[in-house]
């Protein structure tokens, strides 16, 4: 996007009041979205991000600076106040630098040349529209967006390096509302991934569909759900929100670098069930998570989190990599380039275990089993969580009952995980369409987890014993 | 200069979308700075100074057909090229003979005093003694308060052009600023967090840094030893910072876009009793010096006051053009980037403050803080994961967390039997703290 002597004169620029290290994000996004609602397309969206963030570390802090203006006065500008966080620090010598040859990666599939083909987009969400109205007479709404978006990055720092990576992000989504007898029952799904159209000749409209108008046909009939401690059986896929919100911000790094997790200063120790293993993975294929680099230039990895309970490692960004003296892992993502990166999640996972699923359940005596999960949210430093059930069901006398609805779960990370008591031998990933929040800033990410049993949690139904 | 240059802007793209094809456009351009400077403990961990710059266009096309645009490359050749391409995508629409301009935009456009020069002349050194000066008063005050997720200043300054092809262009300027502090106090094994934030338009309506930092100090304090509750119906009442949360929730079901899909629980139920007495809910745009306020709103309508739930009778839904057209009503300047929004949206308060609300209730759970989103529209019901206190007698007996909170929307407007005079302007959506008769809380 911008030429290396220009990037290389950026770079300098930054550092010319010291500073240990200096980066020049440069991003172009191009996001496409068609809307369907009330039988028809409804509206169409173009977005187009084009901008540039500088930024100088010194320590523990850093200047930042972006530009929506790609003129050279505008990025020196820029330039001048990301310097400016060295300004009083230890004094710095200026630097030049340059920017060596690029490093092209981009291993995602190639969506461009069929993004003016508008017909494609169009076919692809009324058939969700016809696929879910067909599924049950009881359907009263559809509405089905999809996303076509390609971020492009090129990323220079100060110790010579300039990458591109093209990041392709697609989702096809459907929300089914359903009413029976005086009762509205709502579902959603949607699937997609960092690949082009042709994956929904394999993923086809029909099925995202069906799929959300089982949840709205189910959820219509649901009874309200327990209130108090039980059981618990999460099930597997997206049952990883629970990883993501339960254990994955607490082995963020900046929290660990600044002491304010609970698993701070704790690499070594046993913080879960020895069943519990969660790996964090930005080099699978396709994920929403994964990156071929991240935000600042580093490969996206496989990386042990937690291995038969024992903690082995965070989630990396530079500053904070540098600070605890260890290597990043790829973990540092941003939003855009209006912001810094943080460590972040990319695609998070337990591994099979060796439970019987049907054991798993025959087991429970008086539970839940949440089959799939809206949602979460985390509190650091306590390592409370909260989780939504999206599709759930009473577990009584190792039956699983009836579906009930509108189920929050509450519990702490760390004490759930040591009352892990069974992790069930059929591992999967969600289907792609999680987003996660920090510091507010959102990127996409992934969630994967077998079914697995605890022993006691919280669940804040309606219906109180 | 930003005025002209954001106006010019602004029909210039409306100009471009006509030569496009367009039938008719609408753009809204914005142009700003921000400072954003964080600390923690004595170390400036961020400072960062930038331009911000936005373009929204929506083209309609023959039949009310409509695509939009957003972007910040504001050249001509480069709105041309992209809008293009949105009036192709916009051919693609279903045909809607109800989507269009509004018929009548703000004939005026009163100063509402939303900029302050003060905010305009602070330079770096301010928001750096800002956030150090709310680190340092964090850890004097206890301590056990030995850590923090760092404290916050930020301020900005934008001006918004809006213009479409009926001919309205009008512009304002708006200025904000906000202080916000995260401790981190340990409390055995525990580490207790809290968090205190406050934002204004005007400098001198911000509360200072002291003060902010003391207040999240004593929050992050008074949890210490919390346990989980049993489960048990009780009166339960929101401070007001989470009653403006229950409020998001509400105004989410008055929003005509989702009346119109049937995705609200007040489908229906205009001019009924959805609330109790106590509960008059009012959006008002033209409050002045407001975070919520506006002279018009995304489309160019004027803004309005609106009692939208009177002593407990749902008068009106919110709505912007389209979907009054669709419900067969009038807009009532709700129009927002994408979608309906609010403009300053709050419950009317009562009197009396929120210790003499605790005093009047005998036993009953005090939530300060929520976590998750879990609302469902269509029926309103609500859950979220809370910590807060035990009330007994009139009094906080022992600080709680790890539990739900949960009823549903309509249960817990027709519940409220107590408004506090609490009140205040800190955001667009704001609330007294309220008392709901009972609800679900499942702990233990």
């Amino acid at each position: 996007m911008l030429d290396p002597d220009v990037l290389s004169r950026l770079l300098s620029r930054a550092l010319r009041n010291g500073g240990e290290y200096a980066d020049v994000f440069c991003e172009r996004r191009n996001l496409l979205t068609y809307r369907f609602q009330e039988g028809r397309v409804h509206e169409s969206g173009l977005s187009l991000t084009q901008g540039v963030g500088i930024r100088v570390i010194l320590g523990e802090a850093a200047g930042y600076a972006f530009s929506d203006d790609l003129s050279i006065e505008a990025l020196l500008q820029a330039a001048d106040t990301a310097s400016n966080i060295a300004r009083n620090g230890p004094s710095g010598s200026a630097r030049s630098l340059s920017v060596g040859a690029i490093d092209v990666r981009a291993p995602y599939a190639n969506p461009e040349g069929d993004r003016g083909d508008v017909a494609r987009y169009v076919a692809l969400i009324e058939r969700i529209d016809i696929a879910a109205r067909a599924y049950d007479p009881r359907v009263v709404a559809v509405n089905a967006q999809i996303a076509d978006e390609v971020q492009e990055v090129w990323i220079a720092s100060s110790d010579g390096a300039l990458v591109h990576d093209r990041r392709p992000l697609i989702s096809l989504g459907a929300q089914v509302v359903t009413l029976a007898n005086g009762e509205r029952g709502t579902g959603y799904y949607a699937d997609g991934g960092r690949t082009s159209l042709a994956y929904f000749d394999r993923v086809t409209p029909e099925t995202i569909a069906c799929e959300a108008a089982r949840v709205a046909v189910l959820n219509a009939e649901a009874v309200a759900a327990p209130a108090g401690e039980m059981e618990i059986v999460v099930g597997a896929g997206s049952g990883g929100v629970l990883l993501h919100e339960a254990v994955g911000h607490g082995l963020e790094s900046d929290f660990n670098r600044r002491g304010v997790s609970l698993y701070s200063g704790r690499v070594g120790e046993r913080v879960a069930s020895e069943l519990v293993t969660i790996f964090d993975d930005g080099s699978l294929s396709e994920e929403r998570g994964s990156v071929a680099v991240d935000d600042e230039g580093v490969a996206g990895q496989h990386k042990v989190l937690v291995e038969n309970g024992v903690l082995r490692g965070y989630m990396q960004d530079r500053l904070n990599a540098k600070l605890m003296g260890v290597a990043p892992t790829g973990s540092g993502r941003r939003q855009s380039f209006r912001s810094m990166p943080q460590p972040r999640m990319s695609n998070t996972y337990m591994p099979d275990g060796t439970s019987d699923v049907d054991e798993i359940v025959r087991s429970t005596r008086r539970g839940i089993y949440a089959k799939s999960f809206g949602g979460g949210q985390v509190e650091i430093s306590k390592g409370d969580f909260v989780f939504m059930v999206s599709e759930g069901y009473a577990i009584e006398n190792g039956k699983i009952g009836a579906p009930i609805k509108n189920a929050t779960i509450v519990g702490n990370g760390p004490e759930a995980m040591t009352k892990v008591v069974a992790v069930g031998n059929d591992s999967r990933l969600a289907p792609r369409h999680y987003t996660c929040g920090k510091g507010g800033q959102h990127v996409p990410v992934g969630v994967g987890m077998p079914t697995v049993k605890i022993s006691a949690i919280t669940v804040g139904g309606t219906q109180g014993e | 200069m930003n005025s002209d240059q954001a106006q010019t802007a602004a029909r210039d793209a409306v100009a471009i979308a006509i030569e496009c094809g367009a039938a008719a456009a609408e753009a809204s351009a914005s142009l700003g700075s921000r400072l954003s400077v964080e600390a923690r403990d004595t170390t400036v961990t961020k400072l960062e100074r930038s331009i911000v710059k936005s373009l929204e266009v929506r083209v309609f096309v023959d039949g009310g057909r409509k695509a939009s645009l957003s972007t910040a490359d504001f050249s001509h050749d480069a709105l041309r090229g992209a809008l293009q391409r949105v009036v192709a995508q916009a051919a693609a629409v279903g045909s809607d003979p109800l989507a269009g301009l509004p018929e009548a935009t703000a004939s005026d456009v009163p100063d509402l005093e939303l900029s302050d020069d003060a905010i305009l002349k602070r330079v770096d050194a301010d928001g750096i003694d800002d956030v150090l000066t709310m680190e340092r008063v964090l850890r004097e005050i206890d301590a056990r308060v030995d850590n923090s997720n760092g404290s916050h200043y930020s301020d900005g300054s934008s001006v918004h052009a809006l213009a479409n092809s009926n001919g309205f262009s009008g512009v304002y300027a708006t200025t904000r600023a906000s202080r916000s502090t995260s401790p981190v106090a340990t409390d055995g094994e525990r580490k207790r967090t809290a968090h205190y934030g406050t934002a204004a338009r005007k400098l001198e309506e911000l509360e200072g840094s002291v003060e902010v930092a003391r207040l999240a100090a004593r929050r992050s304090l008074e949890m210490f030893g919390a346990r989980k509750p049993t489960t048990v119906r009780l009166p339960v009442i929101f401070e007001r910072d989470i009653a403006a949360a229950v409020l998001d929730d509400v105004f989410a079901a008055l929003n005509a876009a989702n009346v119109a899909v049937g995705n609200s629980w007040l489908v229906d139920r205009c001019g009924e009793r959805i609330g109790s007495e106590l509960v008059t809910l009012v959006d008002d745009g033209r409050l002045v010096g407001m975070l919520g306020s506006s002279p018009f709103d995304a489309e160019g309508v004027a803004t309005r006051r609106t009692v939208v739930v009177e002593r407990g009778v749902l008068r009106t839904f919110l709505y912007d053009t389209y979907y009054a057209r669709r419900l067969g009503a009038q807009t009532t300047g709700n129009a927002a980037g994408s979608g309906i929004g609010p403009n300053n949206f709050f419950l009317e308060a009562g009197a009396g403050s929120l210790g003499e609300l605790i005093a009047s209730t005998p036993r009953g759970v005090l939530i300060l803080d929520t976590i998750g989103f879990a609302t469902e529209h269509a029926t309103g019901t609500y859950s979220r994961g809370a910590r807060g206190f035990w009330i007994e007698g009139g009094e906080l007996v022992r600080p709680i967390e790890e539990f739900t909170v949960s009823a549903t929307l309509p249960e817990m407007l027709a519940g409220i039997d107590g408004v506090a005079g609490d009140l205040r302007f800190d955001s667009d959506v704001v609330s007294p703290s309220f008392r709901v008769a009972e609800m679900q809380i499942s702990g233990s």
